[in-house]
């Protein structure tokens, strides 16, 4: 009787395996053209796995030009499945209430098992225990550094510094000024508005600090921001000091002209994402030899780590149990240790599946490549907890505005980093308040 | 010919007003109401709040600041880039060898996206390896810090927007320039008249209905599209000094997704802006010679 | 000196003025040129330079390649063209209503036409027309690239300050022609305005062609997108982000507005326009 059963269970499956309507799957993301070709062909990989199942990767602009459409998008009713929203935006899809927390496919899936995540990017995307999105494009901020100019300046450029006070000694070293007392190579450049907020956010983590209150908004709805403390005057000074004493020249806003900077080896030392190793690599070219460092920390204060940055794959709800059960294999497929290494390789984020880190070191790849091994043990580096869990709320974008301009009024000698700090701070409190205002 | 004449301006206007009750009114008035809500991102939670999003606006000093700059950022890109542009429009109004050219290239500025030549401009200001700043360096032996300081920055944004409007204000004065006839010039040097005489008794006169309208369209780019250039140059920086009206409502909706904020910005903007062109249409008419 | 001397002195004047103020103006443009002929390592030399070393032409097939820039400017091209139709004729058309007729509610009409001037569509009301688009099964067509801006109250204004300077005495001398007001317009007034309306044409081309927020949020297929989305796709931050191909597709997607132009500025040829009286 029970074999009967069986044999019609399975010719059920079958059947529905075979009659089961082709769908195609919508992934919306705002990379550059390698990651779209690279996207796509692993999602052509899958579609080979599973020839029901199409997926179609379209750019939809930067991150925050992503997140617009898929508002619209969203509200029009004519989702996509899947949508690669960056990390500030976390908070923001959490409280949506449009989307599928990982966790609940997670929690049906047994055939998935979530420890392959690394924990830094597990904690990021969870709240509360629970994983809301897979991590996907992660990246961490670093230090490139020009090994030719540390050579010419007398430096050892296998031994680049590793805390605040050699890091500002050394920059002070790599600063050339010409004749008529211009300076025409500066030892440490840096862009400002998101990047330097950033960078604020992940100097806090390496000292193990906090930014919001309810540890990061990780145990809490975060309302009130706590980054104006010795740690948060400890970064400002950091920086401010360089640019005071002219071994640091301010970029501008954005990443690119901090980028040039480097590139054209006007400035020696460059703090930006291992989002963009491969551009420096190609960059520099045959012109001279790129370096990788970690952060530097300020000595005397317990190490924290890194935040990771980049994006992460969300699911949106879209009432079909079809096509939520095809996106969610999707997902896996994309986690995999294969899949996760290819992407690793192709585009220099780092995989996000500890089994890839593992596969990459065996094959060798770290071995030829050392600044990709530098970027991941930074991160694996980094101990667990709120404060490299990183900050989570939805009014994240606005507070990077006020802490950019805090770092514009330090360099501009308007305030003090305590008045700049606490400046930001309020200004950050009252956009809390009022993201908070509708939760 | 059956239509009668009462008709035709309603049956020709309609088409134009079709598509902008549809297409713009529309739309426009569920986004102003939005504006006495406060809304989630996603539109999923929304509290009524009434004129609250105004009273914050008011309260808050970096919507005032913006206010001032957005003041001083027209007033200068609108009348430096005129006068340039009508400068070269006369320039430009000849008939000499590779004029096609010129005009082309003149013009080309204003073909490309107010994002891509912020692109271009901050490549050439940034520091050091920036070829602005290359130049100064070798022929002046200064650095300015085009990008990162106040009031550098505010100017390197005019220059970028009144760079980018010269050539549509040429387009149009070349077409003005072209339908003054030339006997009124002639006529004028048999009276004696000299350069200067021509141009501000028959060129400016005869150029103010196109004058008219390419400075409210100024006006209205500087307020309206600018912000994109603004965006990539500076980020509205440093410290807010380059942050325009537009540029805070482009932020408020599309950075941190207020969208209550946002369109309650916009609702005043449009207001400002409705209430200039009432002042403006009113006194500036006189000044201007139809035939 | 003879006439003949002091206008070709005059020229080579103007030349020289010209070909200074041409380089000056066009300095971003002309660095984008260069670069876009460098390879990924040239760009970044110091000093920067303004001319390239080498011809280096695969930026270029990459920017086409990477991007399928040719789809993207065809894409660009069609909504590009309709647009542009549908801004000039319906501006000429209310243009010439609101300068040669009086008629009830005129002020208002163009007042209310007038402050859509300061209501972009990509600034607050994405979102509704959006949800309009999909109410209208407009999403990722090309009714929904085009339609909700074939009006424009830029052109409705220009062409009402233009033909406010044609002398009424010439419409009173065609109405006594036996001219009815539309064989007015179509007869005399607009090859009267023919550079005028060839530079409607050229600002509102410009206008179409940069579109890049509204098609973004409105298209969900590869192959229809338009050509300022491959330009932001070039620019995003991204593994390989390279100068050399950014600059050359700004300068492919640059060429045909160029184009445009160069046909059009044909049509201000310098002469005398005639007020028509003098018969």
């Amino acid at each position: 009787m029970s074999r009967k059963l069986l044999v019609i269970a399975v010719l059920v499956m079958v059947a529905s395996m075979i009659f089961a309507a082709p769908i195609t799957l919508y992934i919306w993301q705002g990379a550059g053209t390698t990651f779209t070709k690279t996207l796509q062909d692993l999602c052509n990989q899958f579609t080979a796995l599973n020839p029901n199942v199409k997926v179609d990767v379209l750019y939809t602009g930067n991150y925050h030009d992503t997140l617009t459409k898929t508002i619209s998008a969203v509200q029009g009713g004519n989702p996509p499945d899947l949508v690669m929203i960056y990390d500030v935006g976390t908070q923001v899809m959490m409280d949506s209430g449009v989307v599928i927390p990982i966790q609940d496919m997670i929690d049906k899936d047994p055939s998935f098992d979530i420890n392959t995540i690394i924990p830094a990017a597990r904690n990021y995307y969870s709240y509360n225990g629970k994983l809301y999105s897979m991590p996907f494009n992660s990246s961490n901020p670093v230090i490139y550094y020009n090994k030719n100019l540390f050579e010419k300046a007398g430096l050892n450029p296998n031994d680049p510094p590793i805390t605040f006070d050699q890091f500002i000694a050394d920059a002070q070293k790599l600063t050339v000024k010409d004749s008529s007392g211009n300076t025409v190579q500066y030892g440490f450049t840096f862009g400002t508005g998101e990047p330097i907020a950033w960078f604020f956010e992940q100097f806090l983590a390496v000292q193990n600090a906090l930014y919001l209150n309810n540890n990061n908004g990780r145990t809490g709805r975060a309302d009130k921001a706590v980054f104006d403390s010795p740690a948060g005057v400890r970064v400002l000074d950091f920086f401010n000091t360089m640019v005071q004493n002219g071994s640091a020249i301010n970029a501008g806003a954005g990443w690119d002209n901090a980028e040039s900077l480097f590139l054209s080896q006007r400035a020696a030392m460059l703090i930006d994402t291992t989002g963009d190793i491969t551009m420096m690599l190609q960059g520099a070219g045959s012109n001279f030899k790129v370096g990788v460092m970690f952060l530097p920390h300020p000595s005397g204060v317990p190490y924290g780590g890194v935040i990771v940055g980049g994006a992460s794959l969300w699911m949106i709800n879209t009432h079909n149990t079809q096509r939520e059960q095809a996106a969610w294999d999707l997902l896996k497929f994309l986690e995999s240790a294969d899949s996760q290494s290819q992407w690793s390789a192709a585009t220099g984020y780092f995989p996000i599946n500890r089994n890839s880190i593992i596969k990459l070191l065996y094959q060798g790849y770290y071995a030829q490549n050392p600044e990709f091994l530098v970027a991941v043990l930074q991160l694996l580096m980094s101990t667990p907890g709120p404060a490299t869990s990183g900050a989570l709320s939805g009014a994240m974008p606005d507070i990077r505005t006020a802490v950019s301009d805090a770092f514009s009024n330090v360099f501009s000698k308007a305030m003090t980093a305590e008045q700049a700090l606490q400046q930001a701070q309020n200004q950050a409190n009252k956009d809390l308040a009022n993201y908070n205002s509708l939760y | 010919m059956s239509l009668p004449r009462k008709w035709i301006p309603y049956l020709l206007l309609a088409p134009t007003f079709f598509i902008i009750t549809v297409f713009i009114y529309y739309p426009a008035y569920q986004s102003f109401f939005m504006s006495l809500y406060k809304v989630s991102p996603f539109g999923t939670s929304s509290r009524f709040v009434g004129f609250d999003n105004f009273l914050q606006l008011f309260q808050s000093g970096r919507f005032l600041q913006s206010v001032y700059t957005t003041l001083i950022f027209v007033v200068v890109t609108v009348g430096i880039g005129l006068v340039l542009s009508l400068f070269l429009a006369m320039l430009l109004n000849d008939k000499i060898p590779g004029i096609g050219i010129f005009r082309t290239l003149i013009f080309s500025p204003y073909a490309v996206s107010p994002a891509v030549a912020g692109v271009l401009w901050a490549f050439l200001l940034s520091p050091l390896s920036g070829y602005v700043s290359y130049l100064f360096l070798i022929f002046f032996k200064v650095q300015p810090q085009w990008l990162t300081t106040y009031p550098l920055a505010l100017i390197a944004v005019m220059i970028a927007t009144i760079w980018q409007n010269i050539g549509f204000n040429v387009i149009f004065f070349l077409a003005g320039l072209q339908s003054i006839p030339k006997s009124y010039y002639e006529a004028a040097t048999i009276d004696g008249a000299n350069s200067v005489d021509k141009l501000f008794n028959i060129t400016i006169p005869l150029l103010s209905p196109i004058t008219f309208f390419l400075i409210i369209m100024n006006i209205s780019s500087s307020v309206f599209y600018s912000f994109a250039a603004i965006d990539v140059m500076t980020e509205g920086g440093p410290s807010n000094t380059t942050t325009t009206m537009m540029y805070e409502v482009y932020r408020e909706g599309f950075f941190y997704f207020n969208n209550g904020a946002a369109s309650s910005e916009s609702v005043i903007l449009i207001l400002i802006m409705a209430f200039f062109t009432y002042l403006y249409f009113k006194f500036g008419q006189k000044a201007v010679h139809y035939q | 000196m003879t006439k003949k001397q002091k206008r070709t002195v005059h020229v080579i004047i103007k030349e020289v003025a010209l070909i200074v103020i041409t380089i000056i103006m066009l300095l971003p443009i002309l660095l984008s040129i260069t670069m876009s002929f460098e390879t990924p390592s040239e760009v970044f030399t110091y000093p920067p330079r303004i001319f390239p070393n080498t011809l280096y032409l695969g930026n270029y097939v990459n920017a086409f390649n990477s991007i399928k820039l040719g789809r993207l400017l065809i894409n660009t091209i069609i909504m590009s063209v309709i647009i542009v139709a549908g801004k000039t004729v319906f501006g000429i058309l209310a243009g010439y209503a609101f300068a040669n007729f009086k008629f009830k509610g005129s002020s208002l009409l163009f007042a209310l036409l007038f402050v859509t001037i300061f209501m972009p569509a990509e600034m607050i009301m994405i979102v509704p027309l959006y949800k309009l688009m999909v109410s209208l099964h407009w999403v990722n067509t090309y009714w929904a690239l085009t339609i909700p801006f074939i009006a424009s109250a830029t052109s409705v204004f220009l062409m009402r300050q233009y033909f406010l300077t044609i002398p009424k005495e010439l419409e009173d001398a065609a109405r006594i022609d036996g001219a009815g007001s539309i064989k007015y317009l179509t007869k005399i007034l607009i090859p009267l305005s023919k550079t005028m309306i060839g530079s409607v044409i050229v600002i509102n081309f410009v206008y179409a062609w940069n579109f890049y927020l509204w098609p973004l949020v409105v298209i969900n297929s590869n192959s229809m997108q338009t050509a300022q989305i491959g330009l932001q796709m070039l620019m995003t931050t991204g593994a390989t982000r390279n100068w050399g191909i950014i600059t050359a597709g700004t300068i492919i997607v640059l060429a045909p507005v160029l184009i445009l132009f160069f046909a059009v500025q044909n049509l201000f040829v310098q002469g005398i326009v005639t007020t028509g009286l003098k018969e």
